[in-house]
């Protein structure tokens, strides 16, 4: 699969032929970091002042390139594609290459950093248990209630994470341990397997 | 077990055959027993052609000292022979403590039952259902291709948090792995713990 690139963005990136291979690594890391922890448009300033270029030459050449880098990472393009659809840009070999290298080597780290901004509910993170039996309440001095004390940990998007304290009964917990166990069982029968391979 | 002065005074009202002759006897024991199972207030449930003739502060007063009677014994898990003992202390006649005490016995599990429920706990988990689904891409990953579950815990009792509804929850294969292992841990825990 190529990458389709508009004649707009082809002239955002055509400030990179111009200046030493250098400043275009350079470039390239400023765009990871920026991929990382955000746009910071002071490092466009320092950038342009440096170079004698207009900030917003700067900040199209870096912002280009961080653009190159997500959709290739979204799509998963492989390498030889990369390449090719670089060639389009019509850049030095040696330009290609500075390429190339940088969106092997952050191909993870960005891959999984847009993994995260997907849309999801709360997700499992981790299930604390206690036994605990019911002496005697208020209402009722004398019980011997077995009880499974639960302590659900959910990760969410927001900043604080959930804790769900829940409690149930021997036979329930028993039933929801065969529940679960079917659910187990169903990723791994003939039928889902078939599916999983066959989409792509 | 220990009864007020007033519920001992109703009691020893329904001990009195001048009051309460033996039909009414029976159907108000009957009324105070239905009163506490049936969970919902039933404005009639003392109006029976029994108890037609009684006056209704008397009966009313009689209820009470009944049910408090009751409620009491359970609550401190009271032996049949123990009531008898009390309504006799009560002035209550054998016949009338063979009625009582065996109404009592009769449906003394079915209130342990009502008793224990009272009170605060933790929200109880009643179910579990799953959705096993695949996620094959998003705005902003393609390829992601990876199966993973949707559950949900249907939950009984979680007013007390303002929440009453279902937890639901994404897991990868892996973490229900987890998931399911830990309930297993607990189940085995609990199986040793009963055997002690």
């Amino acid at each position: 699969m190529l990458l389709v690139l508009s004649e707009e963005y082809k002239e955002h990136l055509a400030v990179l032929p111009q200046v030493d291979p250098a400043v275009v690594s350079e470039f390239g890391r400023i765009a990871v970091e920026f991929l990382k922890r955000g746009i910071n448009s002071k490092v466009y300033e320092g950038a342009a002042r440096k170079l004698g270029f207009p900030i917003t030459t700067v900040q199209h050449g870096v912002e280009g390139l961080m653009f190159l880098l997500t959709e290739s990472c979204k799509l998963m393009i492989s390498d030889i594609d990369f390449k090719d659809s670089v060639m389009v840009l019509g850049f030095s070999p040696e330009l290609n290459e500075i390429l190339l290298q940088l969106y092997m080597k952050n191909h993870d780290a960005i891959r999984s950093t847009l993994t995260q901004l997907a849309p999801s509910l709360p997700s499992y993170h981790n299930l604390e248990w206690r036994l605990d039996i019911q002496l005697g309440s208020r209402a009722m001095r004398q019980q011997v209630v077995p009880m499974v004390t639960m302590l659900l940990h959910l990760t969410t998007d927001g900043p604080d994470n959930r804790r769900c304290a829940l409690q149930t009964d021997p036979a329930t917990l028993l039933h929801l341990i065969s529940v679960l166990e079917a659910a187990l069982a169903s990723v791994k029968n003939n039928r889902a397997r078939r599916i999983l391979r066959n989409i792509k | 077990m220990e009864l007020s002065e007033s519920v001992q005074k109703g009691l020893q009202s329904l001990a009195d055959p001048s009051l309460f002759e033996p039909s009414g006897f029976r159907a108000l024991t009957d009324a105070a027993f239905r009163s506490l199972l049936s969970g919902h207030a039933d404005r009639r449930v003392l109006e029976d052609p029994a108890l037609e003739h009684t006056e209704r502060v008397l009966l009313k007063q009689c209820h009470a000292a009944a049910t408090t009677c009751i409620l009491e014994g359970v609550k401190h898990n009271a032996d049949q022979s123990t009531i008898s003992s009390c309504l006799e202390d009560l002035t209550f006649d054998a016949e009338r403590i063979e009625i009582f005490s065996k109404s009592y016995q009769k449906h003394k599990e079915e209130l342990e039952g009502v008793l224990a429920n009272i009170g605060t706990q933790p929200p109880h988990i009643n179910d579990a259902s799953w959705r096993l689904q695949y996620h094959m891409k998003n705005g902003h990953v393609h390829k992601v291709n990876e199966p993973f579950y949707l559950l949900s815990l249907n939950v009984e009792n979680a007013g007390l948090e303002g929440s009453a509804q279902d937890i639901n929850f994404n897991c990868t294969v892996e973490q229900l792995q987890d998931l399911v292992g830990k309930m297993k841990d607990a189940a085995k825990s609990l199986e040793k713990a009963s055997q002690m």
